[in-house]
């Protein structure tokens, strides 16, 4: 008869969850830090798409799911919710943000110059590897850097952007608002930023491939970046901005080729943005924001699938839904297809 | 006279676990869905501690309603004993403090996945549907964006082809749970998944009913004595499923809806659904006037079609099962 009829329900979930800590044990507050400094990408990518950057809560979290990161992100999230909003940073520019990697691959070089940062890009893949390289350290890199689609505007290849006036409380909350379609920009790179990584890289990754009639739309990365952010408040009766702590920040430029600019062939700019280091969630995103901007055919170039399925805690939620029991519904359409089966339907 | 008299004792949640933004927001969202029974209200739907698509719609317009004098129902497949059903009741009476039942009618608050009781609720009741897929027309208009312009212009001509074709295909409705309803003559609703057997509960139904999809983000109602038609044709009329001769052998009771359980040998035994109704009957308590009587008659003369005969061979149930 299955979980269904079991009675005593309750007193099966409990136990339910009582056997699920018993095999995973309690981890301690020495493995929660150690969860901190060595896995900072893990902790990265459950804090973007929790949107919620807290990396004691976010190593909390990973540990008492066992590691299963939908359930750390729900729970970061069904936490966030609760929290009142007690003010709204400043506009952070990429001008003002301490970047540690930034790389273009439009380019060359690039005003302010290509800096590699932390990557394990052009490591080879084995396990166990060796001794980390040593390198001597070469000069220190700047703090600060222009962006590269600066230049682009300068030279005319991408239309001229003027800053938006709009004060930073004023700019539309996907969290405190619902999603609908065409949504207002600042929802879109917002649900774009807290995304799952693997439902944008799956998007984006159809985008790339060009899956669609119309061929891809190969986009170029114009700017990788990879940096920490001040959260600047002001101060509500000083009005002075202070910072209010530092958090890890990535973002990712690419250009399309050859849209109509303005009435004459130019670029377009496809951007996305997150909590965290997330490269290959940014470029995918990025790619997914710059096709959004022109739909057609292509599934993924529509911000209505795109948005609606990458959303992880509803995405994850709704999967496993289906182990609940579906026997009423299933009943009621093995009944429509009893009497289709049956010769006496409707003449 | 202490400070410790003067103070509250801590609490780490509000009442009903949701701030007071959220709830003034939903209580907003569900007045503006009262106000246009049947139409499909944008709200912003924040997570809450169980799993999305497990009823965090329901749940939402729940924590938005329930107050400390509220009796609280909670029921999962017509089940309040499944694990689902339990868990959201424990979370509901964990952070609200209410009282619960299995009893339908001394509920004042309902939150059901896919089943309204099969005793007539009162005008004192609320009904909470969780609502997986909240748009009727999703079947034949997948983008959200494009129905809603359909809804605005109460152009269902999809929704009456998709009728027309199961019918040229396969000389019937194909439409099992969640048959879609006229609200009020203007809005097309999807009931959320109850049986067809619940469809014709929703008519000038004098409890309010509030559908909730939290994934969705969609929030509607069938306020009070509000007109709800399921989609029909007047010559193929709707009809709930045909479980005419089927008995809860433990009960006796039949007219109820079932739910088939396979037995080994291949055959199979039925039991009413409604547990909180089962369980006042083998309790010996009597319970109130049902929507369907012991005869299979809708409490609502002539609103159901009269039922079609039983097929001509005689077979339609007899069919071994599939």
């Amino acid at each position: 008869m299955g979980y269904v009829a079991v009675r005593g329900g309750e007193r099966a979930i409990l136990q339910a969850e009582a056997f699920f800590r018993w095999l995973n044990g309690k981890p301690g507050m020495e493995f929660l830090r150690q969860l901190e400094v060595h896995l900072p990408y893990l902790l990265d990518r459950v804090m973007g798409e929790g949107s919620l950057y807290a990396p004691e809560l976010a190593a909390q979290a990973i540990a008492q799911t066992g590691g299963d990161l939908y359930e750390a992100v729900l729970l970061l999230r069904a936490y966030r919710t609760t929290q009142p909003r007690l003010a709204y940073a400043e506009p952070l520019t990429p001008e003002a943000m301490l970047t540690v990697r930034r790389i273009s691959a439009a380019f060359k070089d690039i005003p302010g110059g290509q800096v590699l940062g932390p990557s394990l890009d052009y490591s080879h893949r084995v396990l166990q590897p060796e001794e980390p390289p040593k390198a001597p350290a070469g000069p220190p890199a700047a703090l600060h850097f222009p962006r590269v689609a600066d230049w682009h505007r300068l030279t005319g290849l991408l239309p001229i952007a003027p800053p938006d006036p709009t004060p930073p409380s004023a700019i539309p909350d996907l969290t405190r608002e619902p999603l609908l379609f065409p949504a207002p920009r600042a929802h879109r790179l917002q649900a774009l930023s807290r995304a799952d990584s693997g439902g944008v890289l799956a998007l984006g990754y159809a985008d790339m491939r060009g899956y669609s009639g119309a061929g891809g739309t190969h986009p170029t990365v114009n700017e990788v970046r990879l940096a920490y952010a001040e959260v600047r408040l002001r101060h509500p009766t000083t009005g002075a901005v202070f910072s209010a702590g530092r958090v890890r920040y990535s973002q990712a430029e690419v250009v399309t080729k050859f849209k109509e600019v303005n009435g004459k062939p130019g670029l377009e700019l496809g951007f996305a943005a997150t909590l965290g280091w997330n490269e290959v969630k940014l470029i995918a995103a990025a790619m997914l924001d710059a096709a959004m901007n022109r739909p057609d055919g292509h599934p993924a170039h529509q911000e209505e699938f795109v948005l609606m399925h990458t959303e992880p805690v509803e995405a994850s939620g709704f999967c496993i839904h289906y182990k609940l029991p579906h026997y009423v519904t299933f009943g009621s359409d093995l009944d429509a297809l009893r009497r289709a089966r049956s010769e006496e339907a409707v003449e | 006279m202490s400070l410790a008299r003067l103070t509250r004792p801590r609490q780490d949640y509000t009442y009903a676990f949701l701030d007071a933004y959220a709830k003034r927001e939903l209580r907003r969202r569900i007045l503006k869905a009262i106000a246009i029974p049947g139409y499909q209200v944008p709200y912003a739907s924040r997570e809450v501690p169980i799993a999305r698509g497990w009823g965090t719609g329901g749940l939402q317009a729940t924590l938005a309603l329930v107050g400390p004098q509220d009796v609280v129902k909670v029921i999962d497949q017509g089940d309040d004993d499944s694990v689902n059903a339990a868990n959201l009741r424990r979370f509901i009476a964990r952070f609200a403090g209410v009282r619960t039942t299995t009893d339908a009618l001394e509920a004042t608050l309902i939150q059901s996945r896919h089943r309204i009781p099969e005793e007539i609720l009162g005008r004192q009741q609320v009904l909470v549907l969780q609502v997986p897929i909240p748009e009727p027309l999703y079947r034949v208009e997948p983008s959200y964006a494009q129905a809603r312009e359909l809804h605005a212009e109460a152009e269902y001509g999809l929704a009456w082809l998709d009728l027309y074709e199961a019918l040229v295909r396969y000389r019937t409705s194909t439409q099992g749970a969640d048959y879609p309803v006229l609200v009020g003559g203007r809005y097309l609703m999807a009931p959320s998944p109850i049986p067809r057997w619940d469809t014709p509960k929703l008519h000038r139904a004098e409890h309010l009913t509030l559908l909730a999809a939290g994934r969705e983000k969609r929030l509607y109602a069938v306020p009070p004595y509000t007109e709800v038609r399921p989609l029909e044709f007047s010559d193929v009329p709707f009809e709930v499923e045909d479980q005419r001769g089927w008995i809860d052998e433990a009960l006796g009771v039949r007219n109820k809806f079932m739910t088939e359980i396979p037995l080994p040998d291949g055959s199979v035994r039925y039991r009413v659904s409604d547990t909180g109704y089962a369980r006042k009957l083998r309790e010996g308590r009597a319970p109130g006037p049902t929507y369907f009587d012991d005869t299979g008659a809708f409490y609502i003369a002539g609103f159901l079609a009269e039922r079609r005969k039983l097929g001509a061979k005689g077979k339609s149930q007899s069919e071994k099962p599939m």
